[in-house]
């Protein structure tokens, strides 16, 4: 501990320096932050948070802003003046109860946590299955765009470009504009069984992200299920598992097909998020392809332990 | 005056027949499952106004339909005050009227020899007749002429979605284009352009025809002034039986008359205005252009108490017999091709809530209001599914749309009651069923080996689902055996939505197909041993 008492001028000079140093590094790392996350194994570690709602009077925005504290909190993915993009699942015209879709509680949460976060503008985007304006009014996700003031994207063919995905079966596609036009993208899902992929959760959430022939796209569903994941960055993956469907996915259509299960998961690792929400449905993600290829192709990792795991329960 | 209002409030009601814009604002709709989307604006108002319509479905079905104390009110005015619906709030003859006024096609003379009381115009009693015989009988046919199911048709059908392919087709390439100004006004101009125009393009069979017709009605005006108006409206017809006790009449001194012919030049009905001849009640249309253009005062409008009675409305009994000899033909010849005795045509899938074959034909009025309402486009004017006696009335077509599980828009539209209002509940549980669906193994790519899907399956949306996958193998065209999920339909669950149908990637002809064999409102069309 140096004796000599600072200065103000040389404390100022010292942070400006020390400041400018970081700013600079960062500046240059940035084109080679995807390559190092991708495959050096990231200086930064990936962190995957589970949310538990145990007290039955639990609050679902108390769990969302809770569980995202828990990763350093919002800002560190949000920054002032972004635009942000979420990307839901509503992409069926039923109510919310029948976990088709995600809960609008969830939605209504996270869209505030931006606005708080300080964005210039949230967006909520999704390529929707049904007619768009009755899953909108349905999933209630129409009066979380009003009540918060987000920007609810009608989706229609002028809003989709062909884009090179450069994945392994897919080349070019019709993607859905305002999920690639943002600066932060956020994947909220909900968690589901299906009938040919085994489950839908977070890299499965893309396919509401594309236009063209998605019929088509089950004909090889896991692997163009990574190829839409690879191209889209999310900043974060947050499952929605507080109602998950157990049966009759993905449609579903019977409360019967549901079960309570209070969860959130969230993480910025896609491989790991749709790994964790795996075992809410008690299936191993080794038997679940793309999850698999997922892992292959250096999304992510399905192995929980190379990531910083925290579990938060209120 | 009240003509621009009129018309003004008809095309609004038209363009708000649709899914009300602001409806995901309200969240009390996906919290409460009993709550159905409606629609705010009372669409079905100038229905309710039309008499011909009121009491062909009377005659017809036995059916009070909802309001039709608008169009009792109308017949009662009629009474009294003459045919002022067509000068005042028929939104055709407005339309005919501007068709025929501006910047006239015949001059002078032409004009006058034109608006010279015509045989022709016997005509307009001759199908008045005949389509209130043929209601009598069980067929209502009134629609393809009514005035008010005329316009809508032709607006909601081709001139809008016409229009609106148009402008989207100019935004969509704006949209694609580099220069991010041209984009923003692309996405602005939807914004705008959609709730008017239709979200997408919009489609219906044999829309190009109802264009056409519509276009060459309005054209027949530069021959003769207010030519649908004078020749062809049943509606005017009616209307004009019932001028006759009119209190509002013309009054004529043949004394000051100078034979000048300016009201004749300017008569819209054709009501032989000119001092000297018999005023013509029943085909007067009280525009008041003969009044306003009287240079010596010779003709007035008074209303005078009691009501003089004016000369027969004039019929011709050529027109008559005609009428009552067609319209009592038109139901058996509607009849003859066999589809309401024996089974219907597979093909023909109507909307949810229909009233079983028999009593749909005898009440629907072919408007295009279901059709224009549905938001996935699926229904359509049948062409020769439902045969020459439901031509024009509403089809599903799953290709072009489904029939959304929860929606029952059709039947709150419904201005007859041909499709009966339902609530989603009663939809979803009692089931309503629609119709079938069948898989063609030959076409399905899991059966016929040519790769995996289950899209069917998945947007199946009963629970529990009415298309089962069961892991078998086929065999693919290589030889090589296949591990696939392989769809089976279960009937006794399926509605006939046609989701399935809509989504299968088989494009043109889906491997699986909705028929209407199957449907709740027939007795005789099912499949099942029990229902």
């Amino acid at each position: 501990m140096n004796c000599h008492p600072i200065t103000r001028r040389e404390s100022i000079k010292k942070l400006f320096k020390i400041t400018g140093g970081l700013a600079l590094t960062g500046v240059m790392t940035c084109p080679f932050q995807k390559t190092i996350s991708a495959w050096a194994g990231s200086t930064n570690k990936k962190f995957i948070i589970e949310g538990i709602g145990q007290n039955p009077e639990y609050s679902v925005k108390a769990l969302v802003e809770k569980v995202f504290e828990a990763a350093g909190g919002i800002g560190k993915f949000v920054s002032k003046q972004d635009v942000v993009v979420i990307k839901p699942n509503i992409s069926w015209a039923r109510h919310p109860d029948l976990a088709a879709t995600t809960n609008p509680e969830v939605l209504k949460a996270v869209v505030e946590l931006c606005q708080e976060a300080g964005a210039k503008k949230v967006r909520i985007a999704d390529h929707t299955i049904h007619d768009a304006r009755r899953c909108f009014a349905i999933t209630g996700a129409g009066m979380v765009a009003k009540n918060t003031g987000a920007d609810l994207v009608y989706p229609r063919p002028s809003l989709m470009r062909n884009m090179k995905l450069q994945g392994h079966r897919l080349d070019v596609w019709p993607v859905f504009l305002p999920l690639v036009e943002a600066d932060k993208i956020i994947n909220l899902p909900v968690a589901k069984v299906h009938s040919l992929s085994g489950l839908t959760l977070g890299m499965k959430n893309w396919i509401g992200a594309v236009g063209g022939r998605r019929s088509a796209l089950h004909q090889d569903i896991h692997l163009t299920i990574v190829d839409l994941a690879q191209f889209f960055n999310p900043t974060v993956t947050l499952i929605d598992a507080t109602r998950i469907m157990v049966a009759n996915g993905p449609s579903g259509g019977s409360r019967s097909d549901v079960a309570v299960s209070n969860r959130l998961i969230l993480s910025d690792d896609p491989v790991a998020a749709d790994a964790k929400a795996a075992g809410l449905f008690n299936l191993r993600p080794q038997d679940i392809g793309f999850m698999q290829l997922g892992e292959k192709w250096g999304l992510g990792t399905t192995e929980f332990q190379k990531l910083r795991q925290t579990k938060v329960i209120i | 005056m009240s003509q621009a209002f009129f018309f003004i409030l008809f095309v609004f009601l038209l363009v708000e027949s649709r899914l009300p814009q602001d409806i995901y604002l309200d969240y009390s709709v996906a919290l409460n499952a009993e709550q159905d989307i409606e629609l705010d604006y009372p669409v079905k108002y100038f229905f309710q106004l039309d008499p011909l319509i009121w009491i062909t479905s009377l005659i017809s079905g036995h059916q009070w339909i909802t309001g039709f104390g608008w169009a009792l009110g109308i017949i009662i005015l009629t009474f009294f005050f003459g045919r002022i619906f067509c000068g005042f709030i028929c939104p055709l003859g407005t339309l005919h009227h501007m068709a025929s006024y501006i910047r006239p096609a015949l001059k002078k003379q032409r004009m006058i020899s034109a608006n010279q009381k015509h045989a022709s115009q016997r005509f307009k009693y001759f199908l008045l007749i005949l389509f209130l015989m043929a209601a009598l009988l069980g067929l209502n046919l009134t629609g393809l002429l009514d005035p008010i199911a005329f316009l809508f048709r032709s607006l909601a059908l081709a001139v809008f979605p016409g229009i609106g392919t148009g402008i989207k087709e100019l935004l969509d390439l704006t949209a694609q284009s580099d220069i991010k100004i041209l984009n923003y006004i692309s996405y602005g101009g939807e914004v705008l352009v959609s709730p008017v125009f239709g979200y997408g393009y919009k489609a219906f069979t044999s829309a190009w025809f109802i264009g056409i017709l519509f276009l060459f009605i309005l054209f027949l005006n530069r021959i003769r002034p207010r030519f649908w108006c004078r020749t062809l409206c049943p509606l005017g017809a009616l209307l004009g039986l019932f001028s006759r006790f009119s209190i509002l009449r013309l009054e004529k001194e043949p004394e000051k008359c100078t034979n000048c012919n300016l009201c004749l030049q300017s008569c819209q009905g054709a009501a032989s205005p000119v001092p000297g001849q018999e005023w013509d009640a029943s085909e007067c249309m009280f525009c008041f252009n003969c009044f306003n253009r009287c240079p010596e005062n010779a003709i007035v409008f008074k209303l005078g108490w009691p009501p003089d009675v004016s000369k027969k409305p004039d019929m011709g009994r050529r027109a008559v017999l005609g009428g009552l000899l067609a319209g009592v033909s038109f139901p058996f010849l509607g009849r003859l091709d066999g589809r309401l005795h024996h089974v219907s045509d597979a093909r023909l899938i109507r909307p949810p809530g229909s009233l079983p074959e028999e009593d749909f034909l005898k009440l629907c009025q072919r408007c295009g209001l279901c059709m224009k309402v549905c938001p996935t486009n699926a229904i359509n004017p049948a062409l020769t599914e439902a045969g020459m006696a439901g031509f024009w009335t509403p089809n599903l077509i799953m290709i072009q749309g489904y029939c959304e599980y929860t929606c029952t828009l059709c039947g709150g539209v419904c201005p007859t009651g041909a499709i009966r209002k339902l609530s989603g509940r009663e939809k979803i549980e009692t089931p309503i069923r629609i119709g079938s669906a069948y898989i063609d193994r030959g076409q399905c790519l899991p059966w016929s080996g040519n790769g995996p899907c289950i899209v069917c399956e998945e947007h199946c949306p009963t629970s529990p689902k009415a298309i089962h996958l069961i892991q078998g193998t086929s065999l693919s065209p290589a030889g090589k055996k296949v591990n696939v999920k392989l769809p089976y339909v279960d009937l006794k669950s399926c509605v006939g939505c046609g989701i399935c149908e809509y989504k299968c990637p088989v494009k043109g002809k889906p491997a699986i197909r909705v028929i209407a064999a199957g449907e709740s409102r027939s007795v005789a069309n099912q499949i099942l041993l029990e229902l």
